[in-house]
């Protein structure tokens, strides 16, 4: 298998809705700012020497065109190459990079595009006069159409269910430990200039906003966004031949799709999908899921929604199981705690474009492996990082991507 | 010159007849019997609810079973906000039920005079109630806190199952 490293990465602005872009122009924007990040590092390369293309592109309701990818792919002058589109939910940025990770561990492609891109706020519903309602509606149809949509189900009734059982079994997370993540989240955005939702807030707010579903309230969920994320993958030999100095090399993937069904669980309070992903990337990765706190220096974690951030936290090994609440309030997840989670300000404060989100975390991930965060940067000593994608019904996909800048390491 | 963006109004539909399938009998039976049946697997025994006729585990068929209608609250959530499908509905309370003798829970429609968190835990113990009219759905029932089934059927539009 080849090795393979992050090179590039370009990610728009998140942002509400973008009247004066379509999704294959802010696809554009991005896969431009990729090529520009190559070259600051004193490569010279175009778009005619990228060999393929991996696309995250989630929902084609949002985007109102079946097969996104291939408009994309003519918008971006990638005719005559080959591009495959993944569909994973949520996880859907986080499951382009490990397929286009494997379009070079390969040996497919020396130099690929990994290009997430999503524009959900063109759905309007009619009747409220607001968009929300129909972007929702965009995305309950993922839900089992026969059994579980009919009931109403949507993504954070889903979501909410997982953590009401976690809640049942361990008496946490409470909704003031939730409240903490948001907190977190959108104080980090503030540092971020590319976010959303900057907010400088408190636990009150939070449990004062506005009820979505028991117990989650509007401050714990992230809101949908439209933007686009984009890296630029290449092998060994293409890093020595462009001198690149400062490559991100993807030392793990992992990857799982639990049952979506969350009454078929052995246990409705578990992500299941983020254990098994973890687990698969920090084998490949040669970490060890007890004590992979201490072997990463900051985590791009997917905090849909912030019960979910918390339990993550137990699922991804930083803590034992029930304890992920107490670690927030112990400020481990803090830009100055033990691992800083979502110093980008995750989804809660950047938005969610959902196929560029999990690439834009990677991004992020890597970014800040290089030093080249910005005001959000944090610190980096072991030289590793981490970034998770989660989604679908029931959260059933996950993917794990463990990045590494062995130069830091030095 | 200032950036003038050009929207246009549009909207997707398809309409479908979308069979069931190997699962066409649990809805045959919902709608003309006010039946709930599940499947037992013909190899390990396992219980599935809602039905399957092959068993995901032990790549065997599963015969069909009568369930009772009554069942055990796993979890569940009382929504506030929603999509444009359901907004109209809110706030509605759904969660996993658990019927009795079932191996896995279904989600479904939690109906109660109080809707409020304490009413709807987990564990409390729940029964199905029936719409008048069926039409072979997911939402020809519901379930109503035991304590509550008799004002339930007691409704013009709702009746009790036949188990």
């Amino acid at each position: 298998m080849e090795k393979v490293a992050i090179i590039g990465v370009g990610i728009t602005p998140f942002k509400a809705r973008y009247l004066d872009k379509t999704y294959f122009e802010l696809a554009y924007d991005a896969t431009k700012l990729a090529l520009e990040d190559v070259n600051k590092q004193g490569a010279e390369i175009t778009h005619k020497d990228l060999q393929s293309t991996v696309y995250g592109i989630y929902n084609e309701l949002f985007e109102r065109q079946f097969m996104p990818d291939i408009f994309i792919n003519s918008y971006i002058g990638m005719n005559n190459k080959p591009g495959t589109r993944i569909a994973s939910g949520g996880a859907t940025g986080g499951y382009t990079v490990r397929m286009a990770f494997a379009e070079v561990a390969s040996g497919l492609s020396d130099l690929c595009l990994c290009l997430g891109v999503e524009k959900c706020n063109d759905c309007y519903d009619v009747q409220t006069g607001t968009t929300t309602p129909e972007v929702l509606n965009a995305i309950a149809y993922s839900a089992d159409m026969t059994y579980e949509y009919p009931m109403g189900m949507m993504a954070a009734s889903s979501y909410v269910s997982m953590v009401n059982a976690h809640f049942e079994e361990f008496g946490s997370p409470t909704e003031e430990q939730m409240a903490l993540v948001s907190v977190k989240n959108h104080g980090n955005a503030i540092k971020n200039p590319k976010a959303q939702s900057p907010m400088k807030i408190t636990v009150e707010d939070v449990i004062n906003s506005r009820i979505i579903c028991y117990p989650f309230k509007m401050l714990d969920c992230c809101l949908y966004s439209e933007a686009s994320a984009a890296l630029i993958l290449a092998n060994e030999e293409k890093v020595k031949e462009l001198k690149i100095d400062n490559p991100i090399w993807i030392t793990g993937v992992g990857a799982a799709n639990t049952d979506c069904f969350i009454g078929n669980r052995e246990d409705m309070g578990r992500l299941y999908s983020n254990i098994y992903a973890a687990k698969a990337a920090y084998k490949m990765a040669g970490l060890d899921y007890n004590k992979i706190k201490e072997q990463i220096d900051v985590a791009e974690l997917h905090d849909a929604f912030s019960g979910q951030e918390v339990i993550s936290y137990e699922e991804l090994g930083f803590v034992p199981f029930g304890e992920g609440g107490k670690w927030i309030e112990e400020r481990g997840p803090m830009r100055d705690g033990e691992l800083p989670c979502c110093p980008c300000g995750g989804l809660i404060g950047c938005g969610h474009a959902v196929g560029a989100t999990g690439i834009m975390s990677t991004g992020e991930a890597a970014l800040q492996l290089r030093g080249d965060a910005g005001k959000h940067q944090v610190i980096i000593e072991k030289g590793r990082g981490l970034a998770h994608s989660i989604g679908g019904p029931g959260a059933a996909y996950a993917a794990i991507i463990i990045m590494e800048n062995q130069e830091a390491k030095k | 010159m200032e950036f003038q963006a050009h929207q246009i109004k549009d909207i997707l539909k398809i309409d479908y007849r979308y069979t069931m399938g190997g699962q066409s009998k649990f809805f045959i039976e919902l709608m003309n019997n006010k039946k709930l049946l599940g499947t037992k697997c013909t190899k390990c025994g396992k219980i599935w609810m809602p039905p399957r006729i092959n068993c995901s585990e032990c790549y065997e068929p599963a015969e069909w079973v009568e369930m009772k209608q009554t069942g055990t609250i796993d979890v569940s959530t009382i929504v506030w906000y929603t999509t444009s499908a359901f907004i109209k509905a809110i706030p509605y309370g759904i969660g996993f039920i658990r019927l009795d003798g079932a191996d896995t829970a279904m989600l479904q429609g939690i109906f109660s005079e109080s809707l409020i968190p304490s009413k709807v835990k987990k564990g409390k113990k729940v029964r199905a109630v029936f719409q008048k009219e069926r039409e072979g759905k997911m939402t020809d029932f519901f379930f109503v806190p035991e304590d509550e089934y008799e004002d339930w059927i007691a409704k013009p539009e709702y009746e009790g199952g036949s188990e």
